[in-house]
């Protein structure tokens, strides 16, 4: 998907998907408030005295019954304590399309097929509700999916009885008809737009009927699209689409019960129920949202292997463990930063994102924890994602699409370096291509030898280009418009340091700030010259990154550089259907040299996450894709509550001090001034 | 009196439509219906489902005047109409951003604002009085000198200062408070005190600065002087006779106020998280949910009339000289 701007990647954003972390036990409750009164006889004392000495007691029992612990007491319970940046905008699987929102659907709803927890480079999948990855057919359209047996959803009213009815291959064909019903606002549809045999034509009907506001036949078959038995799901494909199995392991095609679509109607977005490790408890818009664990959730084990060093790490410590591991997961709703990162400080909140504001505070210059963040036992933690912002040209304008030289030299004047310095307190990587780390087909040895700042190179091409010194055959500098989609402060600061590394090498830069649904249209009527942009993964395949040069994705679809190069293109449409080989991979390198020497992009950064977990936390491994990873994490209650009694013993003294001064203060003024006075 | 109270309420008519019409034009000119369109369907939404979306809600249809369509249905059919209907009949339809119902939505935001806002104007008020009577019953004194200082600094400086620096002193480094959260019930106390104590100081010295100020005018009047003269004693006169007389500007004052309570505080709730209307506005801004917004917005011209009302028919309360015509 498009994003804007990395502004947030490393702070702000991290509250929604990073800082579902967890906290939990209930701390100085009921410690402080003895021992007064003991050795006091009331007698000796007459009854102002008495009340005063009552007043006192009060005050001294008030630590004991309110600490500063914004959680209600456990119990007995393990709890996940985390944030989320705002509410989820509800929680039904075929609306969600952001990564809060399926953060926290991941947890109550289960799709076919979902990422390991552990293993990277590439990502894995493994299946979740299918028995097995899917068998293909010999020309790879027919996909053959075998179920679990024997997995329930959550007991919910919607059943008969009150109780999870078991999933079968039926559920599956109703959860990806909801994804084509327009009636739905599907959010996911265009995954499957155009994919599989007979969905289209189902997608157009409910278009149709909803104009007579009618609502679809579920019972309607689609042809590529049918349960063989109770256990076996068949999907049949227009064309090679080895993406499919990413797409089943999102939430958009997570097992979907009917009964409860039709009980809950409209408030189904409200009263999600899945097959998941937790189901919703509590919902309390813009306070928290709690799950609990889901007592009839399917045997499910914590992995015993993963990625090397793993093991060293105590990520496999836990091997064998029946999940989820918490009963319950407490999120409380933080809209701003600052409350957030002060929960963490205190214990209240388990894991946490560094906003910009509070870098300093946790990372020093070398990029390592603070002191202060050291004592506490915080651990850093960082993470490369697979996402990549960039500077685009619009190929179809008549200066910059034009000339190759000249896109190779802005691209050389453009300094990465100084810019993951200042504008991301070094938590970014120099993208060399549009492939991120972490997907098929990136090289973390490739270099890119259009990548800046050589400015001496960029003159030359530049003056190659015929704009010597920026001056063009006419005569005049050479002026370029640049878009961004934003006006915020840190977009429009990106935007100047584009115009002075321009400036340097004589080309004046005209920055154009828009809202984002503006540059959204411009982008579409292929109306911009020059803009930047980033591209989040949607699933991790090369491919979603590739297709942004495709010659038939051209704007308003996904290719907004109006890119086209017959050469990529027949290369794209053969690596696209690939399964991960060695060919692909040198296709891949072939397709990434060919954007690299048109200079289409001035690739810029991939993000790098800071993510601090405090010791208490267990089995924590950040994954870069979003998925139901709550149910692998453990905590260490004892420890956390010990920690947290430490960290926050309320301070009365410097209370007292403060009311002291303040009443003092005036009586002093007072008395000075009639001093004065006097001596006048 | 019936006639009066029906008459003011006819006034209030123009009121809300001009506010509504003025939140109308704020949103359906500068959000167009493509933007609102493209929030409901996502990213990867294309152009056929955008326009599919645009004609279901309505939102291609003229603003105000629609030419093609038959007689009445001329005003009748335009968005303007639809959105004044939904209004009207406080079928606020369902949020843009989480599409919850918004009739819901602020029924159930209500009792945390309340459980902020009752404490704050009950204390407030009692408070305020208070201590502006003992300061003018030591007028001219250092004890009026330094309380009047002290609520002037206080009024002086910026909400957002007392928010952050009381929930860095108070509540990060003396960690007598949580910092951010809400409870229920009984617990909310632990969660509200900041919030409450927060509003108090900012809010103690307008007020003990207008009562102050009615105080002494009614001090200086000559009913005044005949009541020391007779020999009553500075406090018999100043809560039975002042207080009394000075009663209309006070609920001028507060009355107006009370309706306001039930929309919360922006500030105090997004900044310690309590989950009330206040809090549910700036979100709303933030995503700009124009049907949350515009309900919001059209229930506080509500109230502020009836505010208007209630205060009006409180002055012949305390004042039998006032009639009403």
């Amino acid at each position: 998907m498009k994003y804007e701007s990395n502004d947030n990647g490393n702070g702000e954003s991290n509250l929604s998907t990073t800082l579902r972390s967890i906290r939990l036990g209930t701390g100085g409750a009921g410690g402080s408030g003895r021992g007064v009164g003991g050795s006091l006889q009331p007698s000796a004392f007459r009854i102002h005295n008495f009340a005063f000495i009552l007043l006192f007691a009060m005050l001294l029992a008030a630590p004991g019954g309110c600490s500063n612990d914004p959680y209600p007491s456990p119990g007995g319970k393990k709890v996940i304590y985390a944030a989320l940046g705002e509410d989820p905008h509800g929680l039904d699987p075929a609306q969600i399309g952001d990564t809060l929102s399926g953060a926290v659907a991941a947890q109550i709803y289960d799709a076919l097929y979902e990422y390991h927890y552990l293993k990277r480079n590439p990502y894995e999948l493994k299946p979740a509700l299918a028995a097995a990855m899917p068998s293909v057919s010999e020309d790879r359209l027919t996909y053959t999916i075998p179920i679990k047996r024997g997995v329930y959803f959550q007991d919910d009213p919607c059943f008969k009885g009150g109780k999870g009815r078991e999933v079968t291959a039926e559920d599956f064909v109703y959860s990806i008809k909801r994804l084509a019903d327009v009636a739905n606002k599907p959010r996911g549809w265009w995954l499957l737009e155009g994919k599989v045999v007979g969905l289209d034509e189902f997608h157009q009907r409910s278009v149709d009927l909803l104009k007579e506001e009618e609502r679809m036949d579920y019972e309607s078959p689609v042809e590529g699209l049918k349960a063989l038995d109770r256990y076996t799901l068949q999907i049949r494909l227009k064309e090679p689409y080895p993406q499919l199995k990413y797409v089943l392991a999102m939430t958009y095609t997570a097992a979907t019960p009917r009964e409860a679509v039709d009980k809950y109607k409209d408030e189904f977005q409200n009263h999600p129920v899945g097959t998941g490790p937790f189901r919703l408890a509590e919902w309390s818009k813009r306070w928290r949202l709690i799950l609990e664990r889901n007592p009839t959730y399917r045997d499910e084990y914590y992995p015993a292997e993963g990625a090397p060093g793993d093991r060293e790490a105590g990520l496999l410590d836990a091997a064998g463990k029946k999940l989820p591991m918490v009963d319950e997961v407490y999120y409380t709703i933080m809209y701003e930063a600052q409350p957030a990162w002060l929960y963490f400080k205190q214990g209240y909140r388990d894991v946490s994102g560094i906003s910009k504001d509070n870098f300093q505070e946790a990372i020093t210059p070398n990029k390592e924890l603070t002191g202060e963040f050291e004592r506490m036992g915080v651990k850093l933690i960082k993470q490369v994602e697979s996402d990549v912002y960039y500077v685009g040209f619009n190929m179809r304008d008549p200066v910059v699409g034009a000339s190759k030289k000249l896109r190779q030299a802005m691209s050389l004047a453009f300094d990465t370096p100084w810019r993951i310095e200042h504008f991301m307190n070094g938590r970014g990587v120099s993208a060399q291509g549009p492939v991120p780390p972490g997907i098929f087909g990136y090289d973390p040895a490739y270099k890119n030898p259009y990548k800046g700042p050589d400015l001496e190179k960029a003159r030359r091409l530049l003056a190659e280009a015929g704009y010597p010194g920026g001056i063009g055959e006419d005569g005049k500098r050479l002026e370029i418009n640049y878009d961004i989609g934003s006006a915020g402060p840190g977009a429009v600061q990106r935007a100047r340091a584009f115009q002075n590394e321009m400036d340097e090498i004589g080309i004046k830069v005209n920055v154009k700030t828009n809202t984002w649904a503006e540059f959204l249209r411009k982008t579409d009527k292929g109306a911009l010259q020059v803009f930047r942009l980033g591209w989040v993964l949607d699933y991790p395949d090369p491919q979603n990154f590739l297709q942004l040069f495709y010659g038939a994705n051209k704007a308003p679809g996904p290719n907004n550089t109006l890119y086209d190069n017959p050469e990529y293109n027949a290369l794209y449409e053969k690596m696209k259907s690939m399964e991960d080989n060695p060919e692909r991979l040198r296709i891949i390198r072939k397709m990434v040299g060919i954007l690299v020497e048109d200079a289409v992009w001035i690739p810029g950064t991939h993000s790098v996450s800071y993510i601090l977990k405090h010791q208490w936390v267990r089995n924590f491994k950040p994954h870069g894709i979003t998925g139901g990873y709550l149910k692998y994490r453990d905590v260490d209650v004892e420890l956390r509550r010990r920690l947290r009694r430490q960290w926050n013993r309320p301070n009365y003294t410097a209370l007292g001090g403060i009311l002291v001064a303040f009443i003092a203060a005036p009586i002093f003024l007072t008395f000075l001034g009639k001093r004065i006075g006097r001596r006048a | 009196m019936t006639a009066y109270i029906i008459r003011r309420a006819l006034y209030t008519i123009p009121l809300v439509i001009g506010v509504c019409l003025i939140t109308f034009l704020l949103f359906e000119v500068l959000y167009s219906p493509e933007l609102r369109a493209r929030r409901e369907l996502g990213r990867h939404a294309d152009k056929k489902q955008i326009q599919e979306i645009i004609e279901r809600e309505g939102w291609d249809k003229p603003l105000f005047f629609n030419r093609q369509a038959p007689g009445f249905a001329k005003v009748r059919d335009t968005r303007f109409a639809d959105h004044m209907t939904r209004l009207l009949t406080f079928h606020f339809g369902r949020s843009e951003k989480t599409h919850e119902d918004i009739g819901r939505k602020i029924r159930r935001g209500m009792v945390p604002s309340l459980t902020l806002t009752v404490p704050i104007f009950a204390l407030g008020l009692v408070v305020s009085i208070c201590l502006s009577l003992a300061v003018a019953f030591f007028r001219g004194t250092y004890l009026d000198l330094w309380v009047v200082v002290i609520c002037v600094a206080f009024m002086s400086v910026s909400v957002l200062v007392y928010i952050l620096g009381g929930q860095f002193l108070l509540a990060q480094h003396l960690k007598l408070f949580p910092i951010y959260g809400y409870a229920r019930g009984i617990n909310s106390a632990k969660f509200l005190l900041l919030p409450v104590l927060i509003a108090l100081l900012k809010g103690l010295g307008g007020d003990v600065r207008f009562y102050r100020t009615i105080f002494l005018e009614q001090i200086n009047q000559d009913y005044v002087r005949t009541a020391r003269a007779k020999g009553l004693a500075e406090h018999v006169i100043l809560l039975k006779h002042v207080l009394k007389n000075s009663m209309i500007p006070i609920l001028t004052r507060t009355v107006l106020a009370i309706p306001f309570l039930f929309m919360g505080s922006l500030l105090l709730e997004r900044f310690f998280g309590i989950p009330g209307l206040g809090n549910m506005t700036i979100e709303a801004v933030e995503s700009a949910d124009f049907k949350v917004l515009s309900a919001m917005v059209y229930i506080g011209a509500l109230l502020f009339a009836a505010g208007n009302l209630a205060t009006d028919i409180s002055y012949t309360l305390v004042d039998p000289r006032i009639r009403f015509r």
